[in-house]
């Protein structure tokens, strides 16, 4: 049972992770290597907020998804933008800027245990006698949360239909007046925040270390390699295998090998199916 | 007299006598620094209060004049550069950049504090004997290792010097405590969660060993990557053990979320650190928001929390408060502070700063310090430790009480009893 409980909120907080950096790609093809460090400034910005300026939870958070929302966006618009459509410059640059922020962080003085957000919810309560906090079943119900509003959000929406539209085919899409441009702004300004999201809910469970900021980046793009760049079904469900394949690992081998997990799945993934469970870039080069 | 006069005659009845008075401190401005490089992880607890026990004695010392080599007044510079070593990958080769820099580049004449990570400290033995620098290590590395190649290649290795403690003189002061909490308490069980690192990993093995052997059962041990941030696992097998002493070696400051997770979990075990660099720190309480209360913590030496091992413990603890606005964060800090003064001695002693001669006095070194009598093993040039402040270098473990560190072991220098969390009673 305790496999089951703890399988299930480490999936999901890989889905959390990984989210953000699938729907950049998915929609504008481009690979937010800065990622991970949105995550962390993320959770610096709403300590800040919280710790220091005592703003209050709500707004600190509601500001916090905010700003990041539209620091991403800025990256794609004055950085990125110069170098969309050249995969290994993009991966480059916005590596470039996510080193730029986390190291700036560090310098700042981001280090040691006193950097922490609150629990949503405190208190533990037992499952079928496994003890879990609050805060992880909110992590499933978040997790959940988003990625019904996103369904939602791309179905039923202006916005969100264009965003599918330009995933779908860009230059059919640009064809009926949608900017291209435009959407990969808007898709990198809201996998910046869905990164805010997840920094909000995951980081009450640790510290704000920038060392974690890289971890996830790892994380984002082993769920996303196994599951099919771009794919959103597919990152879901490579979150579950990874998440429940690190947890067998701890349960029946060695904490230690947790962090091989990701790093194996992603070389057996690109041996087996280099597209993915999902993904449809390369296909038509598997089958020839 | 007219004032004029009244001024000359002032001048020259006073001017020898302040002469007299600033000529030491004059001196010991003028003369040229005697150098000492700090390598250290300066964004990790054992780094940056080493750097800042380090900053205190040299100040101390430099304020009283400077260091006496064959009678001139040197003051002594401090170089600290920023090692990394204690970052996940253990970028040992970083470390090894920062010592080579210190020699080469700002010319050090002696090298204090780290590397402190193991791997990086015993890489760094060679580097140290092939510029003949002599190092007085402070912080971090552990390892029984370290010494051990002094005694086994003494004429190569005899550059190289721990003044704090060790694994294995550590698992001796972790098992006595340990039967101290067996005796009273009548617990048997433990859990063991160590760092993937060398020291740790060995302290793990020698504890699990010793411990068996004095009739403890261990049912689990895990070995945890540097930066792991997850520990759930981990706790729900200590208690489906059903362990009753969690024991910690970890010196990554994650550890505060494993405090926050068996809080949150109830685990009826004990969490003992014999190192957990996150718990040892006065900021724990609040960032654990009182979540870490019970947990024990080995700080290695007297001094990193308050008690009253030597005159010299409280003397060093509240000027270091002073100084820097927060108590003597953990270990590190006291070993630290005391480096300068025991190379102060020594260089004294020897009335140079030639190697060799500094090294046979470091040798004879003897004196009464911050954590109990500091005197170095002759062959391994390890410090002698020991449960008495009289007789050597004194540990500290203490435990957090109603958001205090209360210092509970050894018992000649305990200020306090250990306690059980209430879900264990």
């Amino acid at each position: 049972m305790e496999i089951i409980v703890y399988g299930i909120v480490n999936s999901v907080s890989l889905a959390l992770m990984a989210l953000g950096f699938t729907l950049v790609y998915g929609i504008s093809r481009l690979p937010n290597f800065a990622h991970g460090a949105f995550y962390i400034l993320a959770g610096y910005l709403a300590w800040v907020g919280i710790r220091s300026l005592n703003m209050g939870y709500i707004v600190s958070v509601l500001l916090t998804i905010f700003v990041v929302g539209i620091l991403g966006m800025a990256m794609y618009r004055f950085f990125l933008i110069r170098v969309r459509g050249m995969p290994i410059s993009e991966i480059i640059a916005s590596y470039a800027m996510g080193l730029f922020i986390l190291e700036a962080l560090r310098w700042k003085g981001l280090k040691g245990m006193t950097f922490t957000l609150p629990v949503i919810y405190p208190g533990t309560i037992f499952l079928f006698d496994v003890p879990v906090d609050y805060q992880r079943l909110l992590v499933v119900a978040i997790g959940a949360g988003i990625v019904a509003g996103l369904w939602l959000f791309t179905k039923f929406t202006r916005l969100g239909l264009a965003l599918r539209g330009i995933a779908q085919d860009e230059q059919a899409a640009m064809m009926l007046g949608i900017d291209s441009d435009a959407m990969a702004t808007v898709a990198t300004g809201l996998g910046s925040a869905l990164a805010a999201v997840a920094a909000i809910v995951l980081l009450p469970l640790g510290n704000i270390v920038v060392e974690a900021g890289y971890q996830v980046l790892i994380f984002a793009v082993a769920v996303c390699i196994v599951g099919g760049l771009g794919s959103w079904a597919g990152a879901i469900l490579a979150s579950f295998i990874i998440g429940f394949a690190q947890i067998l690992t701890v349960s029946y081998m060695q904490s230690h090998f947790q962090v091989v997990v990701a790093l194996l799945a992603i070389i057996l993934t690109l041996i087996a199916k280099p597209s993915g469970l999902f993904g449809r870039q390369k296909q038509l080069e598997e089958r020839v | 007299m007219g004032r004029k006069s009244f001024l000359c005659f002032l001048a020259l009845a006073f001017f020898p006598g302040f002469s007299a008075t600033l000529a030491p401190l004059a001196n010991a401005q003028q003369a040229q620094p005697i150098v000492l490089g700090a390598p250290l992880a300066t964004a990790f607890l054992y780094g940056w209060d080493a750097e800042r026990g380090m900053r205190l004695a040299v100040e101390e010392i430099n304020a009283a004049g400077g260091v006496n080599v064959a009678g001139q007044k040197r003051p002594f510079h401090l170089e600290v550069i920023d090692t990394r070593d204690l970052e996940p990958g253990v970028p040992v080769s970083d470390a090894l950049l920062a010592v080579e820099k210190l020699i080469l580049e700002k010319k050090a004449d002696f090298i204090v504090g780290g590397p402190v990570r193991s791997e990086a400290a015993l890489a760094a033995m060679d580097l140290l004997s092939k510029h003949k620098k002599i190092s007085i290590l402070t912080t971090g590395a552990l390892t029984p290792k370290y010494h051990e190649r002094v005694a086994e290649e003494y004429e190569k290795f005899k550059y190289c010097f721990r003044i704090t403690g060790e694994s294995k003189w550590m698992v001796k002061e972790i098992i006595t405590c340990l039967m101290d909490i067996k005796e009273r308490f009548k617990l048997d069980k433990m859990f063991i969660m160590v760092q993937d690192v060398a020291h740790a990993r060995a302290g793990g093995d020698i504890i699990e060993k010793l411990a068996t052997e004095k009739g403890w059962q261990v049912t689990g041990k895990e070995v945890y990557p540097t930066g792991t941030t997850d520990f759930s696992m981990g706790l729900l097998a200590a208690r489906r053990t059903k362990a009753q002493v969690l024991l910690i070696w970890m010196d990554m400051p994650e550890t505060s979320i494993l405090l926050k997770q068996w809080y949150d979990m109830k685990v009826a075990a004990l969490p003992f650190g014999s190192i957990i660099a996150a718990a040892e720190q006065p900021g724990f309480w609040k960032a654990t928001e009182g979540k870490g209360e019970f947990c024990l913590a080995n700080v290695v030496n007297a001094g990193n929390a308050p008690s009253q091992a030597t005159p010299w413990t409280m003397k060093f603890y509240d000027a270091y408060t002073k100084r820097w606005g927060v108590e003597p964060e953990g270990y590190g800090t006291s070993s630290s502070y005391m480096a300068p003064y025991v190379l102060k001695d020594a260089i004294e002693r020897a009335g140079t700063l030639d190697p060799e001669k500094v090294v046979e006095a470091l040798e004879k070194t003897d004196l009464m310090g911050v954590y109990g009598r500091i005197k170095f093993d002759p062959k391994s040039h390890q410090v002698i430790p020991s449960l008495d402040p009289q007789e050597g270098a004194v540990g500290t473990i203490f435990q957090w009480q109603a958001g205090k560190r209360v210092v509970v072991f050894p018992p000649k220098i305990a200020m306090g009893q250990i306690q059980l969390p209430p879900w264990m009673k």
